[in-house]
């Protein structure tokens, strides 16, 4: 009865998609219905999984394990499903004989990414990550009216498919050097190994797996022509709920070979270096908003990986507060992309132009997104940020803050470009005013006092992710 | 011990055929195709750290397993994929699906 318990919030999401697998058969489609049911199972699991948040235990022969950093993530990600779940009430890019199997392959893939954050054995981790991927596969190709963007759907598979076909290999590998498949046993025994070349080549493809799912700079290919091609609710999704998950498990993984290989910090130090730079000078050409964000996530992944490469107690924690961060600012841009884009268009960055008189709320959400991401003090963005820069900085990696700083300052020109249009450019015809509903205006200023609560007070946050990083160990 | 080597020298050379045919290939059946070998290249390296150096449990055997029923799934995810493609574009060719850029 007691694993049952444990076990709750992950079984409320497959209720919901049990649910959402019997909608799928019927010959009807009724979009407004689906969403009811949809934003009621969501909230159903996001209050089960806060209500499970201080849990701990394991599940399934020690190879689940609850404990308050994965439960942490979990909330994380029931929040971003239920905001995104909440968006979708006009669900104009996706045919609405389709809509059943969306919100059905939104919670199998939510189910997916929280078994992924509890699973402590390679083979558990890889059949999550698998199911969590194939749902997007198909999410992402679910768009209406593609045709200039039909060859999204097929990017995304073939480079995800080659990540985790990389990412087995890696973990066989593992498997071969330490000759277990439970991550206690490989924390005990990869460190003394972790010199001989087959053990670093075997880390490396397995973290592949999850750079991907992070748009980490070598998988980030996928990252720009996803968020283009995809339906605007799918990219907020792919954009919040799904890197949670994914940084999540590199904080699980790096903590394994516990600072023993410089050689792999080097490495990592390298890719976030070429990750937050090459995001951030790409991203200031865009005139697509999604795409424009596409690249900010590729440097924001970057930043996070700052945070974990210290492999410090501090540093995990640090990147767990910047994540959550990210969540909440990435959402808060995207609900508004979502709202303004009423019909499911892909936004252009000069559509935003006048937005502050037709809806000064969204206007404001959106500043306050960007500010956030930008990292300008009194937001969250600012306080995770710094965090992150201090716990790179207690290891003495004064270069990479450096550079950090840099690139920081660079991604406030892109940033800045997209408030001015907001709030300074005249527009050069007419557009209609933004209809904003009770619930969305209520959400708005939730993320607004969300986003600078964290900012100015982060106390209590921080010692919760400190208290949930010195679980990991 | 000498027999593990050649088998892991087998996959090696599976997973790098695999990886230079994903890259390489311009037809998308091709390279699923090439994609399976890289898992299949895993799956060996399971089998034969499984059989040389822990005998006992049958670990490996079954994340074998388990890889190819997944590996199915994929197959049929990404045929669907290809065949929607098919539909719009007539062609299974990448080189046609390329217009987003920047």
């Amino acid at each position: 009865m007691n694993d049952f318990l444990l076990f709750l919030p992950e079984f409320s999401f497959i209720i919901a998609a049990l649910v959402f697998f019997v909608f799928s058969l019927k010959k009807t489609s009724a979009p407004a219905l689906f969403h009811g049911w949809a934003l009621t199972l969501a909230g159903i699991g996001l209050v089960v999984t806060v209500a499970a948040s201080h849990q701990e235990g394991m599940l399934f022969f020690d190879c689940y394990r609850v404990d308050l950093f994965s439960q942490i993530f979990k909330i994380l990600l029931a929040l971003g499903t239920v905001w995104v779940v909440f968006s979708s009430n006009e669900l104009k890019g996706i045919d609405p004989r389709q809509h059943a199997e969306f919100y059905f392959l939104v919670f199998v893939c939510t189910l997916a990414m929280m078994m992924l954050v509890s699973a402590v054995e390679l083979l558990t981790i890889y059949v999550s990550i698998e199911l969590s991927s194939y749902s997007l596969y198909l999410l992402v190709s679910m768009r209406r009216n593609a045709d200039q963007y039909v060859e999204t759907g097929i990017k995304y598979f073939m480079i995800g498919v080659t990540a985790s076909a990389l990412m087995v290999f890696g973990i066989s590998l593992l498997f071969g050097v330490t000759h277990t498949t439970y991550m206690a046993k490989l924390s005990e025994t990869l460190p003394n190994v972790i010199r001989q070349p087959a053990a670093v080549i075997g880390l490396l493809l397995t973290l592949s797996g999850f750079f991907f799912k992070l748009a980490l700079f070598p998988f980030h290919i996928w990252a720009p022509d996803v968020y283009q091609g995809a339906a605007n609710q799918v990219t907020a999704y792919i954009a919040t709920a799904s890197k949670m998950a994914a940084a999540a498990m590199i904080i699980r993984f790096t903590g394994l070979s516990s600072a023993a290989s410089p050689d792999l910090v080097k490495l990592l130090i390298g890719l976030s270096i070429l990750s937050m730079s090459f995001g951030n000078l790409v991203a200031i050409i865009q005139k697509d908003i999604k795409r424009l964000l596409a690249y900010s996530s590729i440097a924001h992944a970057g930043y996070i990986l700052i945070g974990i490469l210290s492999m410090t107690g501090r540093g995990y924690a640090s990147a767990i507060y910047y994540a959550t961060a990210y969540l909440i600012m990435n959402y808060a841009c995207f609900m508004v992309i979502m709202k303004i884009a009423g019909d499911g268009h892909n936004l252009q960055i000069k559509e935003l132009a006048g937005l502050h008189k037709r809806s000064p709320l969204l206007a404001l959400t959106l500043m306050l997104g960007l500010f956030g991401l930008a990292g300008i003090p009194p937001t969250a963005g600012f306080t995770g940020k710094f965090l992150v820069f201090a716990a790179a900085l207690e290891k003495g990696y004064l270069f990479l803050v450096i550079i950090g700083m840099i690139n920081a300052t660079i991604s406030l020109y892109y940033y800045l470009v997209v408030i001015k249009a907001a709030y300074l450019l005249k527009p050069v015809r007419e557009y209609a005013a933004v209809p904003v509903d009770t619930w969305t205006r209520y959400l708005s200023i939730a993320l607004i006092v969300l986003m600078i609560y964290l900012g100015i007070f982060p106390d209590q946050f921080v010692s919760l992710t400190e208290a949930a990083a010195r679980t990991l160990f | 011990m000498n027999s593990l080597n050649t088998y892991l020298i087998i996959s090696a050379f599976l997973f790098s055929l695999g990886l230079l045919g994903v890259l390489q290939r311009r037809n998308l059946i091709g390279m699923l195709i090439s994609v399976e070998l890289m898992l299949n290249a895993a799956n060996l390296n399971f089998m034969a750290f499984n059989r040389f150096l822990t005998p006992d449990p049958v670990v490996g055997q079954i994340i074998a397993l388990f890889v190819m029923g997944l590996a199915a799934a994929e197959a049929a995810i990404g045929l669907s994929i290809i065949l929607a493609l098919f539909r719009k574009m007539h062609s299974i060719n990448i080189e046609r699906a390329q217009k987003l850029k920047g």
